[in-house]
């Protein structure tokens, strides 16, 4: 059914224009309310220590002291931490996102009697809080002697993750029948049609998984707390309890110098990565 | 043990500086009989010297500690000068602590604080160290600081003296008070002199006079105690009046029923209705300690260890100390932290542990704590280690002597339940106190009833 | 909507019809791919999760308190029972409640929205705007909290001070009053990052073709949103109100941080914010109450649970997928 609908070429225009006002003044406004609090965080890393927090606030340091930063990367091996976050992210991420994406795919295309039951474990994992199993599975751990290893991270990566297989499940539940059906003609079983017909055109879910989980992993910091010590920890936990002085006080201004320097490999790569992946579509007169 | 630790462990041993600090590996040693050889040391007051280590079995030892109290530097030193023994340090919680019992595979020593130490010993977990101390040459009995008592007892219920369980890394006595003048001379007031010691109604007094309103916003709190120690200086203040918060037994907890203790509830919470000091209507930003640093409150009461931290760029030069104030006019002035470590009885590894242990406490970290000025040592021989130059570091000697000389013993803490549970829930009901929803006295109410039920779970689980 | 299934229905019931001789060995084919394809994620449930929530399940059933299992014992239904008691509970249930109802829908919204906006290809710098929402989550939580405990503290923070310029001595107490609205917008600032990228990862999945039909036969803006994206994009809403809900019922590190009194160790947040999971915490770790912590907690997976069935069952009403997954996977 097509409507077709007469406007004037003014009307349009104007139509268009404040539509495009509309977008961008909004977007300004939130990008300022979201980027206030992340400048001040910025800024307020280079200050001096008491200046952390003076009434009245000042925006600026009276004195700035990027020494914050050389004490945050000297006052533990930071990149030598950072090293284990990057390996324990990338390994448990690349198992994740392929564990996940199998069983999301089976949930979501391959129809089996028992399919429903077990997508009902599926979502109560996902409910079930964290701490319930955590102390039973770091003593089945420690019985295993692998406590204080990196190995807990390759098999939680092996067993997938309810969120991504219940996410992978969705989007594939979305791809167009037709797709499989060709795949089922060239004979294909479902391992090929998996392989060479869902994974290629799921790769901004596929990213988006990614990087979810490797900021998980890379942010995580109640796992490693519990599950390693100290020589071979995440550089989530360093960042939580590294910079305190000999004395236990926190030092405030070299914890954000140390928080800054740990976002900025997730936003380069982030910035990166989605431009390729998230490509958008035109899908309103906004049309650039 | 796994391959990393096995390589950073050599690494360590090839960079460590120390004299004694060939890499030697663990069989190059004889190794006798289990029990230690003392090792031979010099007097604790010089320079550290290499010594000879004790042969030790191979061993590795864990510790639940701190990073930032135990530097990889110093666990370097450590293992360059006992071959054969290592250093595992893991960070946690209590949590991490019984899981790991739990599993099967406990750690050896553990960082704790003096409240705990009773609920430790009566739940079987603390290992005996007397003997141990008895044939040291580095940490003798007699030479342990009067805060050690702590952790010393006779029974869960009996702390004080006897059988010797673990030992504090450092001490303060924690009543005392530190002035920020700048903020005395704003309010006219006069900075009391610091041989006067002051009655917490004096204390009260200064609070309100110190204490800066801008509008509705409090620009300066008068004064700031620890609200999380608010149990442990209820009991401090009894004591004065020869009264206990716990019944004899310590089956439960009296609140409601001893007028004394009302008086000091009032006294508190009052401190917090007038916004005095920082309360849950009108928290810190981030601790009290940290806001007195900025220049932001009158009078706070911390021990010695404060003054480590007292002089900022805001403070610097204006900071005085002052004596432990009183209730009563007796005067008490006690640690009620005692931070410190015991073996844990499920260790496997006693004597390796032993040797970490007397190391910390006794040798070349025991005596950079001591010189750094963050707490009074453990042991009474390195009092004179204490920094004593700058005017600052001379006052505060001066007031600490005089707190020390008072001699006073430490408390009984409650075996049967966790040491934040009081605290904790005075804390939690105090927001709903404060907002008018609940009086003082059915915020005592409320308290009692629940600690009590804490107290005779815990005593349940142990009979 | 309707009309694909039936004839997805029909369609299958020839194919099933006239295949019975294949049908055997190719539903046995199918089944075997099945737990192939989740058989990493079968296993790992099974030698990993299983016990451990048996154990979790048998704890709540006893008092231990975190030492010696012999010195506990089996108190069989008590601890839930006491549960029915506990006045503290209930408040923190009702706050719960109250937050996931307000928050959930408020975050679906926004990145909903957000995501919309910055899928525009016409918008310019939207590279650089996706990566501004999306740094807040991944901020570690203590800079987070630092950060706006600074902007919100009742005397001393940025934001008192700024409207202290129009109204001297103003001290909003953000932090203990108004706990849970602060919390909101602290919540809702750390969870854009995510909720955007997955909606935008959702939105890629659009057929340009379909898009570009419908806008030759005239759709406006509106029309090709309602008629094309939303249709499109509800297995992904339906994902992310799940998650949404478990995750608003689940909140704890965000309110813990922001409670006041350090050396008390962030345990006692004011009324506003006093969410469930932070009560059953504070069972264990203040109170040693192992027990007790974990038959809240199987109580808290209850409610959350039966929420989320619900959810399911009204998927059949709104949720379009390409394939024959009717009812979702509810039991």
């Amino acid at each position: 059914m097509t409507a077709r609908t007469h406007t004037s070429p003014v009307a349009a225009t104007t139509g268009r224009l404040l539509r495009r006002l509309v977008a961008y003044g909004s977007l300004a406004l939130f990008g300022l309310l979201v980027a206030v609090p992340l400048v001040y965080f910025l800024v307020t890393s280079f200050k001096p220590m008491e200046e952390y927090l003076t009434y009245p606030p000042r925006f600026f340091p009276t004195r700035w002291r990027p020494e914050n930063y050389e004490a945050a990367v000297t006052m533990f091996p930071y990149f030598r931490y950072a090293g284990h976050s990057l390996f324990l992210g990338l390994s448990n991420t690349i198992l994740t996102v392929a564990t996940s994406a199998m069983a999301g795919f089976a949930f979501a295309r391959i129809n089996v009697r028992a399919r429903d039951k077990l997508f009902t474990i599926i979502i109560a994992m996902l409910i079930v809080p964290g701490i319930v199993v955590q102390i039973p599975q770091f003593i089945i751990f420690a019985r295993l002697k692998l406590t204080g290893t990196w190995w807990p991270w390759i098999l939680w990566g092996l067993a997938a993750s309810p969120f991504f297989v219940f996410m992978f499940r969705q989007f594939f539940a979305g791809f167009p029948r037709e797709l499989e059906d060709a795949a089922e003609i060239d004979g294909c079983g479902p391992f090929r049609t998996f392989w060479a017909v869902f994974i290629p055109n799921a790769k901004p879910v596929i990213a988006t998984a990614f990087i979810l989980n490797f900021a998980g992993v890379w942010g995580d910091y109640v796992n490693p707390f519990l599950f390693l010590k100290d020589a071979n920890t995440t550089l989530a936990v360093k960042l939580q309890i590294g910079y305190l002085s000999p004395h236990g006080e926190l030092l405030t201004t070299i914890v954000l110098a140390g928080a800054m320097l740990y976002v900025l490999p997730l936003v380069i790569a982030f910035f990166l990565g989605q431009r390729h992946i998230l490509e958008g579509v035109v899908t309103s007169g906004l049309k650039g | 043990m796994n391959g990393k630790t096995l390589s950073r462990r050599d690494f360590l041993r090839m960079s460590a500086l120390t004299a004694a600090g060939t890499a030697l590996t663990a069989c190059a040693r004889p190794t006798p009989e289990a029990t230690e050889a003392p090792a031979v040391e010099e007097p604790a007051t010089e320079a550290p010297a290499a010594e000879a280590p004790a042969p030790a079995e191979a061993a590795n030892v864990v510790m639940m500690h701190q990073r930032n109290e135990l530097s990889e530097d110093e666990e370097a030193q450590f293992e360059a000068d006992y071959p054969g023994v290592t250093i595992e340090l893991i960070e946690g919680d209590d949590n991490a602590f019984l899981a790991r019992i739990a599993a099967g595979s406990p750690v050896d020593l553990r960082r704790t604080q003096a409240p705990a130490v009773p609920q430790f010993l009566n739940r079987e977990l603390t290992y005996d160290l007397t003997p141990y101390f008895e044939t040291s040459d580095v940490l003798k009995p007699d030479d342990l600081a009067p805060a050690n008592a702590y952790y010393m007892a006779n029974s869960p219920t009996a702390i004080g003296e006897g059988n010797i369980y673990g030992m504090c890394k450092d001490w303060s006595p924690d009543f005392t008070l530190w002035a920020f003048t700048d903020a005395f001379e704003e309010a006219g007031v006069d900075l009391p002199d610091d041989t006067t010691v002051l009655t917490y109604a004096e204390v009260a007094d200064l609070a309100e006079k110190l204490t800066v309103f801008e509008g509705e916003r409090i620009a300066r709190w008068g004064y700031a105690y620890a609200d999380g120690w608010i149990d442990r200086i209820w009991m401090s203040l009894l004591d004065e009046v020869g009264q206990s918060l716990y019944a004899e037994d310590y089956s439960s907890i009296k609140l409601t029923s001893n007028d004394d203790l009302k008086a000091m509830a009032q006294y508190f919470f009052d401190l917090a209705s007038n916004n005095f000091v920082a309360n849950p209507l009108n928290p810190s930003t981030s601790w009290i300690g940290d806001d007195f640093a900025r220049g932001l409150v009158g009078v706070i009461q911390y021990g010695y260890w404060f003054g480590g931290m007292a002089e900022s760029d805001v403070t610097a030069g204006k900071v005085v100390m002052l004596p432990a104030p009183t209730w009563s006019g007796k005067r008490l002035d006690r640690t009620i932290t005692a931070t410190g470590m015991f073996m844990v009885s499920k260790t496997e590894v006693p004597d390796a542990a032993w040797q970490v242990f007397e190391w910390y406490n006794g040798k070349e970290p025991a005596e950079a704590r001591a010189a750094s000025g963050w707490g009074v040592p453990a042991l009474k021989s390195m009092y004179d280690l204490m920094p004593n130059e700058t005017e600052f570091e001379q006052q505060k000697r001066r007031v600490l002597q005089d707190e020390i000389d008072l001699e006073t013993p430490p408390m009984q803490f409650n075996p049967y339940i966790g040491a934040e549970v009081v605290a904790q829930t005075w804390n939690l009901y105090l927001e709903q106190a404060l907002s008018g929803d609940m009086t003082l006295d059915e915020l005592l109410a409320t308290v009692e009833e629940e600690v009590n039920v804490a107290i005779q779970e815990g005593l349940e689980r142990t009979e | 909507m309707a009309n694909n299934q039936q004839a997805e229905g029909q369609r299958g019931a020839r194919w099933r019809k006239s295949a019975r001789g294949r049908k055997s060995a190719r539903a046995r084919r199918r089944t075997i791919s099945f737990y192939l394809f989740i058989a990493p994620w079968l296993l790992g449930f099974v030698l990993l999760s299983v016990v451990p929530l048996c154990i979790g399940f048998f704890t709540s059933l006893t008092n231990y308190d975190g030492f010696d299992p012999a010195d506990s014992k089996f108190v069989g239904l008590d601890n839930y029972t006491r549960a029915f008691s506990d006045d503290r509970m209930f408040l923190s249930l009702s706050r719960t409640l109250l937050w996931a109802a307000i928050n959930t829908p408020l975050w679906l919204v926004v990145t909903f929205c957000m995501a919309l906006v910055l899928n525009q290809k016409g918008i310019k710098g939207r590279g650089f705007l996706r990566t501004l929402y999306y740094v807040p989550s991944i901020v570690p939580i203590v800079g987070v909290v630092w950060i706006w405990k600074i902007i919100l503290d009742n005397n001393f923070g940025l934001l008192n001070a700024i409207i202290s310029i129009f109204r001297p001595g103003t001290a909003i107490p953000f932090m203990s009053q108004y706990a849970l609205q602060s919390l909101s917008v602290i919540a809702l600032w750390t969870g854009l990052g995510s909720g955007m990228v997955i909606f935008l990862a959702g939105l890629q999945d659009i057929p340009e073709e379909l898009i570009e039909a419908a806008q030759i036969d005239g759709a406006n803006a509106l029309q090709l949103f309602r008629h094309v994206t939303l249709p499109i994009m509800t297995p992904i809403i339906f994902f992310q109100l799940v998650l949404g809900l478990i995750s608003a019922f689940q909140q704890l590190v965000l309110p813990m941080l922001l409670a006041p009194g350090q050396e008390a160790g962030g345990w006692n947040p004011p009324r506003g914010s006093y969410l469930y999971m932070i009560h059953a915490y504070r069972q264990l770790f203040i109170y040693q109450r192992y027990g007790y912590s974990t038959a809240l907690l199987w109580l808290l997976f209850i409610v959350i649970m039966a929420l989320t069935l619900m959810v399911f069952r009204t998927a059949r009403y709104w949720v379009f997928y390409e394939v024959e997954i009717e009812g979702g996977g509810q039991p």
